[in-house]
């Protein structure tokens, strides 16, 4: 074994352990009470809450982050359980997406990360509900059967009585910390490997696609996907990739917590592999387009023209 | 699930608990995690933990109160999914589970569980688990370092929002050690060369630097030259940003060795390297010095 390879082992094993500690006790948080909601909570409870307009009902559901904030790990295992009690799927979808940028943790972070910027805070949190709204919209519009897993889909036919007790709930809440916890473990596994073997985020490539806005945007996005960062601290690693323009670091820290190397397998939980293909895409393209209008808009306006736009922590 | 999955599931779960608490009670969670999260550990380990043994010593046989007992396991599937159903359930009607699996799957309307075998999900955990924890050295090696950031140069910095200071402010706050240098933090001095007034203010400033040494790989053809650094972490050692200023040795002070924790004197200067402003400490001597608790840099 050369020199080279044992220090990437190294560093894998490192990196995989990092990620695997802090995030397997959030998704057993997720999947205890994913176990409980499949067992206590009635079919069709979240039909009696939510608006009976659909759109009306998605756009609520964008917001529910910020009352309910929950890591993007955690929410997979939630989301899962809801959607096979009813929840509307395309609310689910808004929930699931919006959750881990459009909440008060995220967006303390991003203020401080960017120097009290409540600008960049603030964009972040608007492009991160606007990209879930508009996905949600155009899922919620097709049959839940071309990319639902049979396993995530509502209970039809026949009602089943399931018994509620703690045997039950805490037996749900086990069957999902395994089917979760497996994909959770591989998604790391490559995570590590792509981080130690194929990415050098400082490597010159990265850096010489800082002055244009739409490479520099899609190589961000690349990136946030390869590092799989926890939403909470994504900024302050976006805030020092200073050749960067606003818009790049936008679309890291917006496309990072809806889809990453780990989260695809989270995803296909859920949903089937094409969908997380399609839903790759979409959020790739809606968050680069919004990430320069942003940029080349948005900020404009908020900032005044004298004020720099603040780069590091 | 029958109860020798669940058992072997909840064997799994424990395994996992297991670990968390190992880290959290051995001290190596220090090395991977921002202290934020090392209840957060303690407490998911033990959770996990209980579940896995409650599963264990009690596992829910999964039968239908329609009098069959499923056992799904012995089927061929010709879809592509498991059919491990949930029959905890009470069926209030006939309900034949008389399944021919070489069929198209469309006609099971009753939940599926989705999910694979014990084996399966143990073989594809624990086989990473174990040769991440054979071959972890709880650090980063120096390629891990540089990407990392080790030998990039510092950004440029918005200032704004820190109240102007002076050398004077330097004297009244920042204690000296016994040569008359200031304990200066080192992340101060790294992100000074992003900010020429501050600059200004550090340039030629006696200092000593706390951190880990690490070989130095620019501007240093003499070889005179080593890097101290330190690591910032916001949640875990997969976010961590590292620091280094580079340390250039007279040639009557012995240089330092990789991996050492150290403290350095010597006169804080800048230089530029391909158009960038770096940091650069003349070093006057190197003391090994003890290793703190944790030696990664906070977010406040």
């Amino acid at each position: 074994m050369t020199e080279q390879t044992k220090d990437q082992l190294a560093d894998g094993s490192y990196e995989f352990l990092s990620i695997f500690l802090e995030g397997l006790p959030f998704i057993f948080l997720g999947t205890l009470v994913s176990g409980f909601l499949g067992t206590y909570l009635p079919r069709g409870a979240f039909e009696k809450f939510l608006p009976k307009n659909r759109t009306l009902a998605i756009l609520m559901s964008g917001f529910l982050g910020a009352i309910f904030p929950v890591c993007e790990c955690a929410v997979v295992p939630v989301i899962r359980r809801l959607v096979k009690n009813g929840l509307p799927v395309g609310c689910a979808l808004a929930y699931m997406l919006a959750a881990p940028i459009f909440n008060p943790v995220t967006a303390i972070s991003t203020y401080k990360a960017f120097n009290n910027s409540h600008e960049i805070a603030l964009s972040r949190l608007a492009m991160g509900y606007i990209v879930a709204i508009i996905i949600a919209l155009i899922v919620s519009r097709i049959a839940h059967d071309l990319f639902l897993k049979a396993s995530a889909k509502k209970d039809e036919g026949h009602e089943h009585h399931h018994p509620r007790n703690l045997n039950s709930a805490l037996n749900n809440s086990l069957r999902d910390f395994m089917d979760v916890g497996l994909y959770f473990c591989i998604g790391v596994v490559l995570t590590a490997i792509l981080k130690t073997t194929i990415i050098d985020p400082t490597d010159d490539f990265w850096k010489n696609l800082a002055d244009n806005s739409i490479l520099g945007g899609a190589g961000m996005m690349i990136l946030a996907f390869v590092l799989s960062l926890c939403s909470t601290s994504d900024a302050f690693i976006a805030a020092n990739f200073a050749n960067f323009k606003y818009g790049p670091k936008l679309a890291f820290m917006v496309f990072g917590p809806m889809m990453d190397a780990k989260l695809i397998f989270l995803y296909s939980t859920v949903f089937k592999w094409k969908f997380i293909a399609f839903l790759f895409v979409a959020i790739f393209i809606l968050t680069g387009a919004l990430s320069i209008l942003f940029e080349t808009q948005i900020l404009r306006i908020w900032m005044t023209p004298d004020q720099p736009i603040p780069l590091t922590p | 699930m029958n109860a020798v999955h669940t058992r072997l599931f909840g064997l799994l779960a424990s395994s996992w608990g297991s670990l968390l608490i190992y880290f959290y009670q051995s001290g190596r969670l220090h090395k991977y995690l921002a202290p934020d999260f090392h209840h957060l550990i303690m407490f998911g380990g033990i959770g996990i933990l209980i579940l896995g043994v409650y599963s264990i010593i009690n596992p829910q046989e999964k039968k239908s109160s329609c009098g069959h007992e499923h056992q799904h396991e012995a089927h061929h599937h010709a879809c592509d999914h498991d059919h491990g159903h949930d029959h905890s359930h009470d069926h209030h009607h006939d309900h034949h589970h008389d399944h021919h699996h070489d069929d198209d799957c469309s006609d099971c309307s009753h939940e599926h569980e989705e999910g694979h075998g014990p084996l399966i999900t143990i073989l594809l955990t624990i086989i990473p688990l174990s040769i991440a924890m054979n071959f972890t050295e709880d650090k980063l090696s120096n390629t891990g370092l540089s990407k990392k950031g080790l030998y990039e140069a510092p950004n440029l910095t918005n200032f704004a929002s820190i109240p102007p200071f002076t050398r004077a402010d330097i004297e009244k706050r920042v204690p000296k050690n016994e040569h008359g240098e200031f304990e200066l933090r080192l992340i101060n001095a790294y992100y000074a060369a992003g900010d020429r007034e501050i600059q200004d203010i550090y340039d030629g400033l006696p200092v000593e630097l706390e951190g880990r040494i690490a070989p130095e790989k620019i501007n240093n053809e003499s070889g005179n030259r080593m890097r101290i650094f330190r690591s910032i972490m916001t949640c875990c050692a997969s976010d961590l940003q590292v620091i280094g200023i580079s340390l250039e040795f007279p040639e009557d002070v012995a240089k330092s060795e990789e991996g050492d924790w150290v403290k350095a004197g010597g006169i804080l200067t800048f230089e530029t390297i391909n158009g960038t402003v770096v940091p650069l400490l003349k070093v006057r001597g190197v003391n090994l010095a003890e290793e703190p608790y944790s030696e990664f840099l906070l977010r406040q």
